[in-house]
């Protein structure tokens, strides 16, 4: 029977082949989106794993931890020095790092932080970490070599950011895999990104005096252009209560403050880490702090204490799972235009097995009148059109598969975050399932090649 | 061997207003060879299907040794025939892709997954006998003429004890076609089988003992074949 049916199917290849594929294309549909959706839920949380807690200034939720977790330039509104100082001094928090960001070194953004987001992020595997302020740390996936050294960029190329020349890191050490953006960045101590927009001061007093209202805009529009984001804050005793741009700010420009690191040339880069600094009261702004708990209830009581009309505080895992809401009605949506595909193929994949059966009429015919039992000719077209269905099921899950991982490494690249693309034991059902439901439709052609009579069949 | 008892036997067709088939009685002994020979449409085909239990008989009696074939359900023909029956068409039915040999043996594997013992070699022998020098080759590259031989030995193989074909060798030039006749008349009476032949071809029915003639569905008596090598025993109701 295995010899007919191997014979049969080697004579009718082209024909099987066309069938498999057309079964392959529309499961490898279903397979793509089901497992590049996992994959980016699992890779979006597995980024946040180490950000328990976000706090930046009011606004967008998603755009907070979109730029704190995963680096994503956009215009924030800089948090006032003092909430960072306030929350070093905390009982509640283990550490408050900040995440200063607007600078660029080659399309990789310059993250300005402290130790312990470095530890928290997995630490050092080579070389040291920040000891100097010009000392900097790069990603795992960031191609340089130790002791490598750049001038960061005002922003993106593309985003004609300017260069800061007198500016010069020293790469001194690279962090752990993380398998997250953070992978792709270059991260210095955050008072050395002060330092780079603000030389030789802290505060903003050197700079004009524009109102604190047109100091949000401009704080947002260094954001949009890429720039730093560390700017200074100009409160003398910053106080938590208060919104970062809260009253009586002055706001530098771009060109001023390019202007007046020329003139400090990179002045103390040399010095020592002072994490003083942090607390000092007139410490500059950040765009955003990442807070670790020490216990679950201290992350809610934290999350409550610093979500006031000046400073939000969000758990990413949270925002993460709002946006996977959105996701997954984006993912139902697919899946219901992924099936109408399937159903379409299958349905034309049936009336080809029909067509061929009939097409068979005779040989099916012939084969009872030579004394085949009809049951095994039964079995004959059955198992012919299980093989074709199981061919094409299996090349669609392989082939979705390779297409998912493809995909994924392309955003991967793009992202720096890693998309875990793999079946999952649900997936082995799916197959099966679908592997049943062939197996049932495959029954239809063998059930009219049990009915034939063989004197009608041989007739035809 | 079985003989064969057929009573009463009427196929009608719808639309038609007379039988398709209408014999009254026939009786063939075993180890019968008989012509069936009549214009086209006269219904020798319908009788064979019949004879063969490839169709059902809708009213009457056919009764091969002990069994009446007319009752058994589908399963039970298909089983019967296959165990009993020999066939050989016009259209050889061979299966591309497989060997001579393959075809030859592929009923017999389909009907019982494990081949009987000495069936393999039952069909090496008969594919020698019928001139197939090799039985590996595929058969879509056989010519016509050894398409049918290995469709004869495939008849043969199970050693039925009742050999059918209809229009063996239309389909075959002469002398292919007088091959094949002179093979299904002497491999019949080898094995000892009653041999029934639908045919037009007039050297293979010189070469049967016994003609029956049907016209427009019936009997009529056509005697024995003056160049029949052995006498046979057909008797057909002389009022059919």
């Amino acid at each position: 029977m295995f010899r007919l049916i191997a014979a049969d199917l080697v004579r009718h290849r082209w024909g099987a082949l066309a069938i498999a594929l057309l079964i392959a294309l529309a499961t490898a549909l279903g397979v793509v989106v089901t497992l590049e959706e996992r994959a980016l839920r699992l890779g979006s949380a597995r980024a946040a794993a180490a950000f328990d807690l976000v706090i930046g200034a009011p606004g967008s939720e998603t755009q907070l931890v979109l730029s704190a977790v995963f680096l994503q330039p956009a215009p924030l509104t800089l948090l006032p020095g003092s909430v960072l100082a306030a929350l070093a001094t905390d009982p509640r928090v283990a550490y408050a790092a900040p995440v200063g960001f607007g600078d660029f070194s080659d399309d990789r953004p310059v993250i300005g932080t402290t130790q312990p987001l470095v530890d928290g992020l997995g630490g050092v595997t080579e070389g040291h970490s920040f000891r100097r302020l010009g000392d900097a740390i790069m990603g795992a996936a960031v191609p340089r070599a130790l002791g490598d050294s750049f001038h960061p960029m005002h922003g993106l190329a593309e985003a004609r950011g300017g260069v800061h020349s007198a500016i010069t890191y020293r790469i001194v050490g690279r962090l752990a895999p993380t398998g997250t953006a953070w992978d792709r960045a270059i991260l210095v101590p955050i008072e050395a990104v002060w330092r780079t927009h603000a030389p030789g001061t802290h505060g903003a007093e050197d700079h004009g005096s524009e109102g604190h209202g047109s100091e949000d805009h401009e704080d947002a529009n260094h954001a949009a252009e890429g720039h730093a984001q560390a700017e200074a804050e100009p409160h003398d005793a910053p106080d938590p209560s208060e919104p970062g741009p809260a009253a009586g700010t002055p706001a530098r420009t771009i060109a001023e403050a390019h202007r007046q690191r020329e003139q400090s040339d990179a002045a103390g880069f040399d010095a020592p880490i002072n994490p003083e600094a942090l607390t000092a009261p007139d410490a500059p702004g950040v765009p955003a702090i990442v807070v670790k708990p020490r216990t679950i209830a201290d992350a809610y009581r934290l999350r409550q204490a610093y979500r006031t009309d000046h400073t939000l505080a969000v758990f990413p895992g949270e925002v993460l799972t709002r946006l996977y809401g959105t996701l997954g009605d984006a993912r139902q949506i697919l899946a219901f235009v992924t099936l109408n595909a399937q159903l379409l193929v299958a349905a034309a994949v049936l009336l080809v097995v029909l067509i061929h059966v009939m097409g068979r009429r005779r040989q099916i015919g012939a084969l009872r009148a030579f004394g085949a039992p009809r049951a095994v000719v039964c079995a004959v077209v059955w198992l012919e059109a299980v093989l074709v269905i199981g061919a094409g099921l299996a090349g669609g899950f392989a082939l979705g598969f390779g297409v998912a991982r493809l995909l994924a490494r392309q955003i991967s690249m793009q992202t720096g975050v890693v998309l875990p693309v793999g079946f999952a034991a649900e997936d082995g059902g799916a197959f099966l399932l679908l592997f049943a439901i062939g197996g049932l439709a495959a029954l239809l052609p063998a059930v009219l090649a049990y009915r034939q009579s063989p004197a009608a069949a041989l007739r035809a | 061997m079985p003989e064969l008892h057929v009573s009463d036997l009427v196929v009608r067709f719808p639309g038609l207003e007379r039988p398709a088939l209408d014999i009254p009685t026939l009786q063939l002994p075993a180890g019968a060879h008989v012509a069936l020979t009549g214009p086209s449409g006269s219904g020798k085909t319908t009788l064979i299907n019949i004879l063969t239990g490839l169709d059902r008989a809708p009213a009457g009696r056919v009764i091969w040794g002990d069994t009446d074939i007319g009752r058994l359900g589908e399963g039970a023909r298909d089983r019967w025939r296959a165990g009993h029956v020999g066939l050989v068409m016009q259209e050889f039915h061979l299966f591309p892709g497989l060997s001579a040999l393959e075809n030859v043996l592929l009923p017999q594997r389909l009907a019982t997954f494990r081949l009987a013992p000495g069936r393999r070699a039952e069909a090496d022998r008969l594919l020698a006998r019928v001139g197939i020098e090799r039985p590996g080759q595929k058969v879509e590259t056989l010519s016509r003429g050894q398409m049918q031989r290995v469709a004869v030995a495939r008849a043969l193989v199970a050693r039925p004890p009742i050999l059918v074909a209809d229009e063996p060798t239309a389909s075959l030039d002469a002398d292919a076609g007088a091959a094949v006749a002179e093979l299904l008349a002497a491999l019949a009476r080898e094995v000892g089988a009653t041999l029934i032949v639908a045919t037009h071809d007039a050297r293979l029915i010189a070469g049967m003992a016994q003609v029956l003639r049907l016209e427009a569905g019936r009997l009529v008596p056509a005697g024995a074949n003056p160049a029949a090598p052995a006498p046979t025993h057909a008797a057909v109701d002389p009022a059919a």
